[in-house]
């Protein structure tokens, strides 16, 4: 078990590395330079490389890799170029965002996707092929495409809920769920749709187990062998599957970040990039791949704690 | 494992419907297979019709791309315009047009990408071992931990908006999920009895991959395509959303939704035909991946059933010899119609049929009785419906599986009427089952302590602690020596026997009066067998058990049973004590099963080869309404295709009688171990029945 431990901290580390080289790399084989964002437009290439050469970026590739590397190991991500903030603490602020969509969406995916997948395993019929028709169509649609809609229909025809912007948990508990309301929703449609179908399958294979039968000739009660057995057995694919499921959101609320204009870690990404924010960009890049990277540890020791085989060894 | 595929829904995911394993094939197939198969088909149809039309695009517009109208701005559908005009007039059909191939083309792209290397990696990696395999999967797992959209966004970032270099980047990024998926796959593919072969003679690596191994993932991959595809449309459209996608001459689908989105305030009618267009191409592939991978999984899962007979089938029907014990005349079977229930019997089966629902039956009105302490071995080859009718007593038949006639009086009650709830009173706690694969019957995730003490408490409705010193001392009544260790140990620590040990102990949790063994012994090693044999044989004699053994192992019967049913075909052919039937065979297919006995007697020379039993047993809807034994017997007339009488046999007990289903029973005199002088024909092969 520590073994296994240590290995995947090892993993876990490579792929930050790993992340952070591929950025370093992107940046600066794009051909772009910072100076030519903080010069401005319109200055001599002179003032260009008078610029380069104070942002150090006319030192040695290796060099530069490992002072920065160095600087973000100590949590120093540099500067903007555009507005001259700390990258960091923009990012540490914008964190909470993200996490709570991804937290909520993920949380209600999970209630009702194994809700609505073991309603279709147990009673069949028509209701599972209701099931599976539905969450197929769910999986399909594009969900900017689910959000914009639901923000026509709730907020701009029913007034129900606010259609974008963000306030704080500390401003207001009540506006903060609001505002959080509708990205959620549109989020936990698709996240559902593909809990339900793992629930689904997960049950439905676990019923055919040869152990259900074993219970069945014990003449254990339908709920036990249905809710402790069968569902405990269909656990381990429906966890890890929440947790890509959490590793997603994280990814794809760039978009949903832009339909909503959420001030989160996506809006941060297509915000640097829209301005060759150089080390904005390599500092988003380095922060979600940390939160993917803790992500999948935590997700392989919930796994490693489910499965006696690798609990015992 | 996709870690991140952002917008889209991952590939596992999508992996997991993908396949609706078989299982599920008989629950879906309510569902008209021709709807299921046109489904594909309809997808199919729109994925081709989209990448003729998209290539085709400047053919066919109805309108120059840019055609602005301005007095028709926002206009809803109209004959002139089918899908309506957009904020500066322009036809919406049109643009989606226009837009299509630059949304479909470079996610094609990506798809292309992805295989290229994944495959080939997958190939590199099961052929050159664990080094070269270690190393990619190493690659291929960093990959997948990338978060793959803010990279893709990084890369836009760096090199600004190429959509068919993204889409490149992209198929480096899902490459890693492909050669996850086709790793596996390969490494088994290969380890093919003919993959092998050909390897062994020298045909050149390439070659294999090429000839056996690609084809043989052929489906697999047909299937990953499709639902790359879907990820991918979703990507590139999350993408062009964002404006990060192509925007001259057209935008391609996720562009005109974000241009659409401009204006779902005053024209939510814009975001409807972009959306529709998206939203089925992406359907489409994904239906297009579930019509082809349901139809993998359904192959794979009728090869496994082969298998599975064939394996069952090679397996040699062994007699034991001429080991019977005297076997006491008290619980002889009962003939098919006699009246009323014998009143000492504690289980009375009569005239039991089962039969699939609208289906042939596979079990026939078969008839037997159990005495309180009698052992009964019900025996046969594969495929005679002795499981079908073990199961049948407590009400345990498969889905779709149910009892269409006759009775099973046990303890005073006809168990085939009454409803599940009360069968499932008397499960566990009259009647018991242990199966035949001890390493599957038990819970997996959950210790043998919890397993054992969950019924003890609901059967003996005692607390926790007595739960767990009752578990404890069980384990010790079936010879386990540190039941403490074993209760504290979960399934995977234990042995076959053991696990086994452990399955009686469960059996026993509810103190039942009937056992029911179905080939308890089958899946263990020899010598655990024997093992288990005299815990089976010791637990009768110590609590007065009845159990009633399903083998296909005449040794067995001979060693432990008292009375024996041999079926055929879904029907007992002959029944009596042990001594009597396995003793002096009355009906041919007994003698014969008797002659494929691999046991030789001492003093006899070893055979060359062993007799079997030619043919196979017939499935159930060809059963002819005659002898169905006919076919295989040596000694078969015309006579036997009238239907056959069970008579009496193996004299008459004073609890029951035997009984033989044969017009012409070979006499007594006839010595069943001289194989030349039974109905044992032709010698095929050694130990293989059929």
């Amino acid at each position: 078990m520590l073994t296994y431990l240590a290995r995947r901290l090892a993993f876990a580390v490579a792929t930050v590395l790993a992340a952070s080289v591929v950025s370093f790399l992107l940046v600066h084989a794009s051909g772009s330079s910072p100076g030519a964002i903080t010069a401005g437009a319109g200055a001599s290439p002179a003032q260009v490389a008078a610029e380069n050469h104070r942002l150090g970026w006319d030192q040695p590739l290796v060099t530069q890799y490992l002072t920065w590397l160095g600087h973000a190991a100590r949590g120093n991500l540099g500067v903007s170029l555009i507005d001259g903030h700390n990258i960091w603490s923009d990012l540490l602020n914008r964190l909470p965002v993200t996490a709570s969509i991804a937290l909520f969406a993920t949380l209600l995916s999970a209630i009702f996707g194994v809700l609505i997948g073991v309603a279709a395993a147990v009673r069949g019929g028509r209701l599972d092929r209701l099931v599976s028709v539905g969450s197929g169509v769910a999986l399909s649609l594009p969900q900017f495409w689910v959000g914009i809609l639901l923000v026509y229909l709730i907020a701009i025809k029913w007034h129900l809920l606010p259609a974008t912007g963000y306030v704080t948990f500390s401003a207001s508990p009540g506006q903060y769920l609001q505002s959080l309301a509708l990205p959620v929703i549109t989020l936990a449609i698709t996240g559902t749709a593909i809990i339900a179908r793992t629930t689904r399958t997960g049950m439905i294979t676990a019923l055919r187990q040869e152990h259900i039968r074993t219970l069945q000739a014990l003449g254990t009660p339908p709920w036990r062998i249905r809710y402790v057995h069968a569902l405990r057995f269909a656990g381990g694919p429906v966890v890890s599957v929440l947790g890509i499921q959490f590793i997603a959101l994280f990814g794809g609320s760039v978009v949903i970040e832009q339909l909503f204009a959420l001030p989160g870690l996506g809006q941060a990404a297509a915000n640097a990039i829209d301005n060759s924010d150089i080390p904005a960009v390599q500092g988003v890049v380095i922060i979600a791949t940390v939160v993917v990277v803790i992500t999948n540890l935590v997700l392989d020791l919930v796994l490693a704690a489910l499965d006696p085989k690798v609990r015992t060894a | 494992m996709t870690a991140s595929s952002g917008t889209g829904p991952s590939l596992t995911t999508a992996a997991g419907p993908a396949g609706p394993p078989a299982a599920e094939g008989r629950r879906r197939s309510r569902l008209p297979r021709a709807v299921r198969s046109a489904g594909g088909a309809l997808s199919a149809a729109w994925l081709v019709l989209l990448l003729l039309g998209s290539l085709t695009a400047p053919l066919w517009e109805p309108y120059p791309v840019d055609d602005q109208e301005p007095l028709h701005t926002l206009a809803g559908p109209s004959g002139s315009h089918w899908l309506g005009t957009d904020q500066l007039g322009r036809d919406v059909l049109t643009r989606i047009a226009a837009g299509s191939w630059i949304s479909v083309g470079p996610v094609l792209l990506a798809v292309a990408v992805a295989f290229g290397i994944g495959i080939p990696l997958a190939l590199t990696a099961a052929e050159h071992g664990r080094w070269v395999e270690r190393g990619s999967s190493r690659f291929a797992e960093l990959l997948l931990a990338l978060p793959s959209v803010i990279i893709l966004l990084a890369f836009v970032g760096a090199f600004g908006v190429h959509p068919w270099a993204i889409m490149t980047v992209l198929g480096v990024l899902l490459s890693a999920p492909v050669y996850r998926i086709f790793v596996g796959q390969a490494q088994s593919v290969r380890t093919l009895l003919y993959v092998d072969a050909a390897r062994v003679n020298g045909v050149s690596s390439l070659r294999v991959n090429l000839r056996h191994v690609l084809p043989a993932m052929a489906t697999t991959i047909a299937v990953q395509a499709a639902q790359l595809f879907a990820i991918g449309i979703l990507i590139e459209a999350g993408l062009a959303f964002l404006g990060f996608g192509p925007s001259v001459p057209s935008p391609s689908w996720g562009g005109l939704i974000a241009d659409a989105s401009q204006s779902v305030y005053t024209d939510p009618w814009l975001m409807v035909p972009t959306g529709l267009v998206l939203a089925l191409t992406v359907i489409a592939a994904n239906v297009l991946a579930d019509t082809v991978g349901g139809e993998r999984e359904r192959e794979r899962k009728r090869a496994a059933a082969a298998r599975r007979a064939k394996r069952r089938a090679a397996r040699p029907v062994v007699a034991g010899g001429t080991a019977a014990r005297p076997a006491s005349m008290t619980a002889g079977p009962v003939a098919g119609t006699v009246a009323a229930a014998d009143p000492d019997a504690l289980l009375d089966v009569r005239d039991l049929t089962v039969a699939v629902a609208d289906g042939p039956a596979l079990v026939t009105r078969v008839s037997f009785g159990m005495r309180p302490g009698a052992v009964l071995g019900l025996v046969g080859e594969s495929g005679c419906g002795k499981t079908i009718t073990a199961r049948a007593l407590p009400g345990l038949l498969p889905e779709g599986v149910q009892v269409a006639g006759g009775s099973v009086w046990f303890a005073g009650r006809d168990l085939a009427g009454l409803p599940e709830h009360q069968l499932r009173a008397i499960r566990g706690r009259e009647i018991a089952m242990i199966s035949q694969e001890p390493m599957v019957a038990l819970d997996p995730v959950f210790s043998i302590g919890y397993q054992l003490t969950q019924p003890i408490r609901r059967f003996r409705g005692v607390g926790r602690a007595e739960a767990r010193r009752i578990a404890a001392e069980l384990l010790g009544q079936v010879g386990i020596t540190d039941p403490r260790r074993v209760l504290r140990s979960y399934p995977h620590q234990l042995s076959g026997g053991m696990a086994q040990r452990v399955c009686i102990a469960l059996a026993l949790t509810g103190s039942p009066r009937l056992l029911i063994a179905d080939e308890p012994t089958t899946a263990l090693d020899v010598t655990v067998q024997a093992e288990i044999l005299s815990l089976l044989r010791s637990l009768v004699k110590t609590t007065g058990l009845s159990v009633l053994i399903v083998s296909h192992d005449l040794g067995v019967v001979a060693d432990l049973c008292d009375d024996v049913a041999v079926m055929y075909a879904g029907q007992v052919v002959e029944a009596g004590t042990v001594a009597g039937v396995l003793g002096q065979p009355s009906h041919p297919y007994t003698a014969a099963l008797l002659g494929a006995n691999p046991h030789v007697a001492e003093g006899l020379p070893v055979p060359d080869r062993l007799p079997s039993i030619p043919g196979t047993v017939p499935a159930p809807a060809d059963w002819p309404s005659g002898c169905r034994f006919a076919g295989r017997c040596a000694l078969a007339t015309a006579a036997c295709a009238d239907p056959v009488p069970a008579t009496r046999a193996h004299g008459a007990g004073p609890g029951g009688t035997g009984i033989v289903r044969c017009i012409h029973p070979l006499s007594p005199r006839q010595e069943p171990h001289q194989a030349h002088g039974l109905p044992v024909p032709r010698p095929v092969e050694p130990g293989v029945t059929s």
